[in-house]
């Protein structure tokens, strides 16, 4: 806490120090709000968020939202892409800014925003810093300059204390709760002050810090000069000289990292330097091209967007702990044991291992934990071990990992806010709700609706497809197709109508929100993405399943520009996959275009890409083993593709040039052989025999070949199953190979085993069984009897399954 | 001249235990012999040094890698759950395991070492035989095993390797567990021991016995589980590293210092063997061996050893890579590959960029054969 007292406005300053989502800092500005008795009060955030405020703070707006900025670079002045950017400043309830507004609301104060306008922030921060940082979001919460510095890292080696958050919740949110405020806030600016100077100047420069400070002390500055002594004597001529000689108060708000900063620009030997700035104003950037609007926010957003920018995090815990604070002696005491016995509940539900003694003994682990570490009551961290060593039975990982995971879920919140109706909305949302009022779609409820289009024949279904769409192209959770031709995975083309399910939700408006800054209608937003995401492309595959996307949202302006890129893309992509997913996605679109009414010619650009993918062939015959599948589907695509009677038959002897080349190849891999001599065998160019003769190739080789065996019919059998049943050759050679591999040999086999079999029907399976037991004197009956299979393989099972989940969620 | 070659913690850190005692001015459990706060401070250090008969006692770090746990550890052992240490081995959970029951109840020897020929009577009691025919079953021909030893004094009783023991074996802890109670059938009325207070089981469990012989549910819920993961810090492994080898070389009279950049380098190599990606983003095949940091002392001591008694008292870098071949060589042939796929990787590019000793690193791959 810093107050600077100027004689000449007749203005007291006082500086405190805050850290965003914080209760602690909550708690105490309301005090020294309610002691100081300040006259107005500004705050650390974009000015351009001014006109919010009023809706901030009116009593229907729930938190969490976020103030929501955004700016369209027309003119080119951070890039020449002329880009768009956009930020968030998340709130939560306790948020002691929010806290601050509403408080000045309550007590008649004025109250402003004074930091630069958002796109002035961006103008002053250097490429991949600050704001410009290239995250998928940017959080304008700032609190990570607090956490990165030397300093703190020694400071938690110092206090036992494992990380800046661990530290900060013992030493300022817990202790918030018994300390004098001016105490409080000295130990916070103390800290700030030491952070600051463990931080390099040049990153605070990067970063945009020091134009930031500079504007806000100006600000400062100005409100000073606006309501000191020169600007209040004609109204306050009349008064009391006493009350005329009161100074001004003026209480600022500002992230901790930027206090000390702000006070040295405040100081007596840098005021008038300061004071120039307002002559001279930093905010260079258009207003018009800059939009700024409220957004119902969730708490896990805000989580999320914290671990970005190392915000405080457990928004759903300190949410629990604000509501204590005032009504209990221990709102953290409170707040750990409820989350004990919630997640508790949680986890029974699930495992139902978890006893009451589990949570007693939880709760003393707590409560010791915080006794030893001399906090005076147990929080955050002490909850997190408290359940890590009473609730988890056994080895700790992924498999045992389930009530660590329903705590940080609770602990996280799930808490979801809503605006007043005042609120400002973009145009988007105007044109969404216009939308689904053409459409006749009922968006004022909350259960899920369903809705046939028949895409080909009505022109108006075709359009609210279009729509639907373009909404999923967006990422707003408001529809989802559950039936219907979907060209990008090459399914279901024969289905001549599109269902689709949507549903309302406070979610839809906060997603488009999110988008508004890529135009003023839901197929201008849709149309600015496509240009964007077409500049990140390099794949011919990607870049082909966007040219089905356009062609899916109708958006004909854009057609044209993604074909020229596909078209270009073909010719510089040497990826085969890519190149099989372009031709995947191609085929599909050509198959279709006739229903679709689509002038586009897509018959080139398929040629090319198969004429492309064909040329790549030859150089996949050693592939990896995790390739195997993409490359077989890719060789039979392409066999079909070139098939008799289509447009493509030329390329068939082409085509199978490849496939000869790659036999020919020694390293080929042992599936995609198998898939080949299937292809072979299928075109007629090779005889039943011949086949057979290269499955005793591998059988009658050396070790290592032989144990290839398994994966060659694998490829065999996508290919053409149907040789099993030709003469039982086929089968007899599986026996023999069966009775040639060691059980260990075997187990290692299995899965590819299991493999091959799986393009067969049940029926055929059993039918194989029945051609197998005949081969050894046995009927049918004598293998359908079994042993029974012992507990501790499904265990097992369970186990690895439940590490492969692990694996991919985190993947 | 010691007279053990590893003295139990409680004698090796008599001076830091009593220092701690004559300070502590903790609130204790019953019959603990320091505070948890105290209990803390020897395993985890204390930053300021210790008054104590007239000189300054240092208490130095003796478990790195995660205070949290340690803590946690002790609250447990101060409740009503036993407290069962699992995770690969080498993660020093042993050792955990004797520090804490030094410091809880100055002594760490009241050990049950479990294998597969564990029996009951190895945990809780057996009997002389010649008195128990002499004087019949009385109190005076009864042998206490450690479980016995530990109820009737009060103080902890380690099981070392408890999955190693026959589960029906194991199962014998789960009423003593939860009731605190042993019943002696042949002393009759005289035949219950109740636990004094201050008694408590610390399991240690290794996860690579899996399997073995699993824990019984009904076992698992009178414990509390702490998992040991092995150091995820390059800088703190270099520095265990560093702190045993001289605490080896001390104790057997080599009068050498540890290098600290041969630690680092040997530290890096079980770091990024063990988490499967080297500092500069290499992906790399993860060995099937146990790539712990126990082993890395043992290799590093080993090559100390050697440039001792052998070589020109320095650390040899080709002696170096000769034991990390031994030390790797154990599980199956494909490790010494994985090995040898990391030094012609992950190795050579380090020898180009950094030079100096992972040059020399680079050139001793020879070795791996």
């Amino acid at each position: 806490m810093e107050t600077i007292l100027r004689r000449e406005e007749m203005a007291e300053i006082m500086l405190l120090p805050i850290r965003h989502h914080s209760p602690a800092c909550s708690l105490q500005i309301k005090k020294m709000i309610e002691s100081w008795k300040p006259s107005s009060i500004l705050v650390e955030g974009p000015e351009n968020a001014n006109s919010l405020r009023e809706i901030m703070v009116h009593e229907e707006t729930r938190a969490p939202f976020a103030i929501y900025y955004s700016y369209h670079d027309r003119e080119g002045k951070l890039s020449k892409e002329k880009a768009y950017y956009k930020c968030y400043y998340p709130f939560l309830e306790y948020s002691p800014e929010l806290t601050a507004l509403r408080e000045a609301k309550k007590r008649g104060m004025e109250a402003a925003f004074i930091d630069l306008p958002y796109g002035d922030i961006l103008a002053a921060s250097r490429e991949g810093k600050g704001l410009l940082k290239d995250e998928e979001k940017n959080s304008y919460n700032d609190d990570y300059l607090l956490s990165r510095n030397t300093y703190i890292k020694r400071l938690c080696e110092k206090t036992g204390l494992r990380n800046f958050d661990e530290f900060w919740e013992k030493y300022f949110e817990i202790n918030g709760l018994y300390e004098e405020g001016d105490v409080w806030f000295s130990h916070l600016f103390t800290y700030c002050s030491l952070a600051r100077e463990n931080t390099p100047p040049e990153s605070m420069e990067e970063d945009g810090c020091l134009k930031r400070e500079a504007h806000m002390a100006a600000k400062i500055i100005q409100c000073a000069m606006a309501h000191g002594a020169k600007g209040r004597a004609e109204e306050r001529w009349e008064e009391d000289l006493m009350a005329w000689m009161d100074p001004y108060r003026i209480l600022v708000i500002t992230g901790g990292f930027h206090t000390p900063g702000i006070r040295e620009r405040l100081a007596d030997g840098r005021w008038e330097e300061t004071k120039r700035l307002l002559d001279n104003p930093s905010a260079r950037i258009p207003k018009e091209d800059q939009s700024v609007y409220l957004m119902p926010y969730s708490m896990e957003a805000a989580d999320a967007l914290n671990g970005y920018a190392s915000g405080m995090p457990f928004a759903g815990f300190y949410q629990k702990v604000w509501e204590g604070i005032g009504e209990m002696d221990a709102p953290y005491e409170k707040a750990v044991l409820d989350m004990l016995v919630s997640a508790g509940k949680e986890v029974r539900k699930k495992e139902g291992y978890l006893s009451t003694y589990d949570e007693i003994c939880a709760w003393q682990m707590a409560k010791g934990l915080g006794e030893l570490r001399s906090k005076p009551q147990p929080g955050a961290y002490e909850l997190l071990d408290a359940v890590l060593s009473s609730y988890i039975k056994g080895e700790y990982n992924i498999a045992s990992a389930m009530p660590m995971l329903v705590l940080k879920k609770q602990m996280t919140g799930r808490g979801m806010g809503s605006l007043c109706p005042l609120a400002d909305v973009p145009p988007i949302l105007h044109d969404f709700e216009m939308r689904c009022k053409a459409f006749g779609l009922k968006v004022r409820s909350t259960s899920e609706m369903e809705t046939v289009l028949s895409i080909f024949s009505s022109r108006k279904h075709r359009n609210e497809s279009m729509f639907f769409h373009q909404m999923v192209f967006l990422g707003t959770p408001f529809a989802r197709r559950v039936k219907g031709p979907n060209l990008q995975q090459g399914k279901d083309k024969n289905l001549i109508r599109e269902t689709w399910k949507y549903k309302w939700s406070a979610e839809v408006p906060a997603a488009l929100i999110d988008v508004s800054v890529h135009g003023a209608t839901i197929e201008e937003a849709a149309a600015s993405l496509v240009g964007e995401r077409l500049k990140g492309e390099t794949g011919a595959g990607r870049a082909a399943v966007l040219l089905t996307q356009v062609f899916e949202m109708g958006l004909s302006g854009q057609l044209e520009a993604v074909y020229e890129r596909v078209q270009e893309l073909i010719v510089q992509d040497t990826d085969f996959y890519s190149m099989a997913e372009a031709v995947k996605a191609l085929t599909m679109m050509e198959e279709l275009s006739g229903l679709y009414g689509s002038a586009l010619e897509i018959s080139r650009l398929l040629l090319e890409s198969v004429r492309k993918l064909i040329g790549l062939l030859p150089s996949m015959a050693g592939i990896k083993e995790e390739n195997l599948p993409s490359c077989m589907d890719a060789v039979k695509m392409l066999y079909q593709i070139t098939g008799k009677g289509s447009d493509m038959e030329q390329e068939k002897e082409a085509y199978f040039g490849a496939l000869d080349e790659m036999c020919r190849d020694e390293g080929i891999h042992a599936g995609l052989h198998g898939c080949i001599w299937g292809i072979l065998y299928g075109s007629g160019r090779e005889t039943a025999i011949e086949v057979e003769k290269a499955c005793l190739g591998y059988l009658t080789g050396t070790r290592g070949q032989l144990l290839q065996t398994a994966v060659f019919f694998r490829g065999l059998f996508y290919t053409a199953k149907d040789l099993i049943f030709i003469g039982g050759k086929i089968l007899e050679m599986l026996d023999d190979f069966f009775g040639k591999v060691e059980e260990n040999e075997f187990m290692e086999l299995l899965p590819q085993l299991r493999m091959a079999f799986t393009y067969f029907t049940p029926g055929e399976t059993d039918k194989i069984a029945k051609m197998a037991a005949g081969l050894h004197g046995k009927g049918r009956e004598d293998i359908l009897y079994r042993k029974e299979i012992l507990p501790e393989w499904y265990a097992y099972g369970r186990e690895l399954d439940a590490y492969a989940r692990g694996h991919m969620h985190k993947a | 001249m010691q007279e053990s070659i590893k003295p139990p913690v409680e004698v090796k850190y008599k001076e830091e235990l009593d220092a701690l005692k004559s300070n502590d001015t903790g609130r204790c459990p019953e019959n603990w012999r320091l505070s948890p706060k105290a209990v803390r401070a020897f395993i985890l250090g204390s930053t300021q040094p210790i008054e104590y008969n007239g000189k300054e006692v240092r208490v130095e770090k003796k478990y790195y890698g995660n205070d949290a746990l340690v803590e946690r550890c002790i609250v447990t052992l101060a409740g009503n759950r036993g407290l069962m240490l699992v995770g690969e081995p080498g993660t020093a959970k042993t050792m955990l395991s004797e520090l804490l029951s030094a410091a809880i109840s100055g002594v760490s020897t009241n050990t049950i070492q479990g294998t597969a020929g564990t029996t009951e009577d190895m945990i809780k009691y057996s009997w002389n035989y010649a008195l128990l025919l002499a004087k019949g079953p009385s109190r005076e021909a009864l042998v206490p095993a450690p479980l016995y030893i530990g109820m009737e004094k009060g103080i902890l009783t380690r099981f070392e390797e408890i999955t190693r023991t026959p589960a029906e074996i194991q199962d014998s802890l789960i009423s003593v567990m939860s009731d605190k109670i042993l019943n002696v059938p042949e002393l009759g009325e005289q035949g219950f021991l109740f636990a004094r207070p201050g008694f408590n089981v610390i399991g240690t469990a290794n996860t690579r016995d899996k399997g073995v012989n699993e824990m019984s549910s009904a076992l698992k819920r009178r414990f509390n589980f702490e998992t040991v993961m092995p150091v995820r810090e390059v800088a703190v492994e270099k520095q265990i590293i560093l702190n045993e080898v001289n605490k080896l070389a001390k104790e057997s009279n080599v009068h050498m210092k540890a290098d600290e950049d041969v630690a680092e380098l040997l530290a890096s190599t079980y770091h990024e063997l063990r988490e499967g990606v080297s500092s500069y983003g290499h992906r790399i095949d993860k060995p099937a061996a146990v790539m712990s940091t126990a082993e890395a002392v043992s290799v590093y001591y080993q090559t100390m050893l050697t440039g001792y008694y052998y070589g020109e008292k320095r650390m040899s870098v080709d002696c170096l890579v000769q034991n990390l071949v031994g030390a790797v060589s154990k599980e199956n042939k494909e490790d010494l590959g994985k090995v040898r796929e990391y030094f012609n990787t992950v190795v050579k590019d380090k020898s180009g960029k950094e030079g100096g000793l992972w040059k020399q690193y680079y050139d001793a791959r020879k070795w791996l054969k």
